[in-house]
């Protein structure tokens, strides 16, 4: 505001070293859980290295080529002390080697989480915006009118659904828009009868059966939203400068910016981490609706007993939820006047 | 720090038009709050002038309606409160009780300034004052940005404060000092003439208080305002007021010059106020509590007089009949014992109060004196 002349502040070298030390943390805390990961790996019950290693042998593999085999699937080689094996792995990992999936022979882990990954995270953000977007906005006016009965309806209907598990929720929709009034499909990502491509008809039908998955998303986080908006307005429009803005005869309009900003300011918090949490799928709603995400990847690959899979998927959704606290720290960081100036001081 | 009286005119908003000290006058000023007891009274047929350019102070324990009756200036009763009854009449607004809406919010801020407790945080705390500053004047339309900027960074100025930083700065940047003469600011910007100060000195350090209370003195004396100051403490009153009204459960019980009302108290509520303050020399055990405690809005005596429970004066009459408001003097006193002529009986009266009222000695200064002010403020010196 050229008016006031904002005087410059020392918080960008702040806010440049709050991110350095996130990043550290952030790097040494993937790194223990990569470690544990190998860890794990090599010390499960029946060593399946060695197993396969012995299985390729014996279907008449050279003990060299057999070597070679186990080592591309699980990214070290079976033989060697365990520091050889640990700097292969990690080696491998610095080049987004994850090895190869043991169940699906010869596909990459890292294609597979990440064409999983493209069905999970789209429609997860969409209802997660779409929930979050709503329910704020709701929760507004359930603060507004909590003496009356709009607010009351607002209220309980946001209880009722925050207090229903997804996979009842996925259930019950899957049961109406499937079966009761079937407009909807209720599994898989696009008709098999179309033609993958930048069609008109593909978008659509892609649409259509994200449409279950994205709304169970949707409704299962809409009830916690609401709640939480609710209360922090309520707090907000508690507090003396809401009132002291009224006495200085602010116009409605600026008074509301003042009070959903101000409420607003701990939901980001919550938006940031459940982002983070997107990438471990959604398993419920992605097993009802036969959904191919990283929820559905993650389960087969328990169930198949495909290690490096689930290492791989477990990797992911570390470094997931890792980046979604760093987003939200230096989110508040950056909206809250408060939190960037204890910066400074510090 | 410099008071520079010669140079206020020149440079306030262009658009504010040069309006001198409004009178305001109260009259009959009933406010209801609805609680599952039914509506109960906070505040009971007030009648209370300020006459322009004075400053008035508001006093009584927490609990008296203080508060209420300062935000009815504004018709600013928040719910479930309500104004039931009575006037407000503001010179250059008329009656503010039966404004709405647009109306209302534009006499706010522009006609009238409200400054709130010092520890309270009246600004947004996202935003930085300077854009708080042009709120204020984008929701008055007022046409000059700049000048309103420039008019802000003065009065910081003149209350001893680097204009141009502080609104620059976010709420949580300022002492509680800075953040009164901010509030003092944001009240005056628009060049209001009726200011009202709730508690405007409570939670400061001694120091602090001292400063704000000079400030409040000589802006009011530049601006030429009408001034109405609310608080507990009968030290802030006699060195700031020229008029004191004095508020118990609700009800106006005393009310004159404040010269009067504390050198020489009519009420018994009054004198027992005076009696609570402990003095800087002497005996601590000469501030005698008051006895019993303050109604609470519940409690309010619906017949009768308000005080009767912890009166050392109280007759059988007070039980049945409101005391009616009379004259005596230039002051307005609502006691039948003081109608009834025991004026003379009270000195020996009334002294066998417990340690345990709730009489509060929130004040800290004595004035037992025919001069009162002096008194007051020369223990406030001291002091500080």
């Amino acid at each position: 505001m050229a008016l006031i002349g904002v005087r410059a502040r020392p918080g960008a070298i702040a806010v440049a070293r709050r991110l350095a030390g996130h990043l550290a943390r952030g790097l040494a805390m993937i790194l223990v859980v990569t470690s544990v990961n190998f860890v794990i790996i090599r010390n499960i019950p029946g060593d399946p290295i060695a197993a396969r290693y012995e299985k390729l042998v014996e279907q008449g593999m050279s003990p060299d080529q057999a070597e070679r085999a186990t080592a591309v699937l699980y990214g070290f080689l079976p033989k060697g002390s365990l520091w050889e094996q640990y700097a292969d792995y990690m080696g491998g990992l610095l080049t987004l080697d994850l090895g190869q999936s043991l169940s699906t022979p010869g596909a990459e882990v890292t294609g597979m989480l990440a064409a999983a990954a493209t069905w999970t995270v789209i429609p997860v953000l969409a209802g997660t915006l779409l929930s979050f977007l709503l329910g704020v906005t709701m929760g507004v006016y359930a603060a507004i009118r909590r003496s009356g009965r709009l607010g009351d309806v607002l209220a309980i209907s946001g209880s009722l659904l925050h207090g229903v598990p997804q996979y009842v929720l996925a259930l019950l929709l899957g049961a109406i828009f499937t079966t009761l009034w079937p407009i909807l499909p209720g599994s898989g990502t696009a008709d098999i009868m179309i033609e993958p491509g930048l069609s008109v008809e593909y978008a659509g039908s892609l649409i259509q059966h994200a449409t279950l998955p994205v709304l169970t998303y949707a409704l299962a986080s809409y009830g916690g939203w609401i709640l939480a908006m609710k209360s922090s307005v309520v707090t907000v429009l508690g507090d003396d400068f809401i009132l002291a803005a009224e006495l200085r005869g602010l116009t409605r309009g600026i008074i509301f910016r003042y009070v959903a900003r101000n409420a607003i300011l701990p939901l980001f918090t919550i938006l940031a981490l459940s982002l983070g949490l997107l990438f471990g799928g959604a398993i419920f709603i992605e097993r009802i609706f036969t959904y191919p995400g990283l929820g559905l990847l993650l389960l087969d690959s328990i169930t198949g007993r495909d290690y490096a899979l689930m290492g791989g998927a477990f990797l992911l959704i570390t470094v997931a939820i890792v980046i979604a606290n760093i987003v939200a720290d230096m989110l508040y960081t950056v909206i809250d006047p408060r939190v960037r100036s204890g910066e400074e001081s510090a | 720090m410099p008071s520079t009286p010669s140079d206020t005119r020149e440079d306030s908003p262009p658009d504010a038009p040069g309006r001198t000290a409004p009178g305001v006058r109260i009259g009959g000023l009933s406010v209801v709050y609805r609680t599952p007891a039914g509506e109960l009274p906070a505040v009971r047929g007030i009648d209370l002038e300020l006459p322009p350019g004075t400053i008035t102070g508001v006093v009584g324990e927490s609990g008296s309606g203080k508060s209420t009756l300062a935000l009815s200036l504004l018709n600013a009763v928040q719910p479930p409160g309500r104004i039931s009854a009575g006037s407000v009449q503001i010179d250059g607004l008329g009656d503010v009780v039966t404004l709405r809406g647009e109306e209302l919010r534009r006499a706010r801020g522009r006609h009238v300034g409200y400054v709130f407790q010092a520890a309270q945080n009246s600004l947004n705390p996202l935003k930085p004052v300077g854009r708080q500053l042009l709120d204020l004047g984008r929701s008055h339309g007022v046409a000059d940005l700049r000048a309103l900027v420039r008019e802000a960074r003065d009065l910081l100025g003149r209350m001893g404060l680097d204009g141009a930083r502080v609104l620059d700065s976010h709420q949580h940047e300022l002492s509680g000092g800075m953040r009164q003469r901010v509030g003092i600011m944001f009240a005056l910007v628009l060049n209001a003439h009726l200011v009202v100060l709730d508690e405007p000195t409570t939670a400061l350090d001694m120091i602090t208080q001292a400063t704000i209370l000079r400030i409040i003195r000589e802006v009011h004396e530049e601006r030429g305002l009408t001034t109405l100051v609310i608080t507990h403490d009968l030290g802030v009153v006699a060195e700031v007021a020229d008029r004191l009204a004095v508020m118990y459960g609700g009800r106006v019980v005393e009310q004159g010059p404040t010269r009067q009302v504390l050198g020489d108290p009519l009420h018994p509520y009054t004198r027992g106020l005076i009696r609570a303050i402990p003095r800087l020399v002497g005996d601590i055990g000469e501030a005698t509590a008051l006895p019993g405690r303050p109604p609470t809005l519940a409690t309010i005596p619906a017949a009768g007089c308000v005080f009767r429970e912890r009166c050392p004066l109280r007759m059988d009459l007070c039980a049945t009949q409101e005391p009616p408001t009379v004259a005596h003097g230039g002051r307005l006193v609502a006691c039948h014992a003081v109608e009834g002529g025991i004026r003379e009986e009270r000195a020996g009266a009334g002294n066998h109060g417990g340690q345990d009222g709730a009489g509060g000695p929130d004040g800290r200064d004595g004035a037992e004196d025919p001069d009162g002010r002096a008194v007051a403020a020369g223990a406030r010196e001291e002091q500080a």
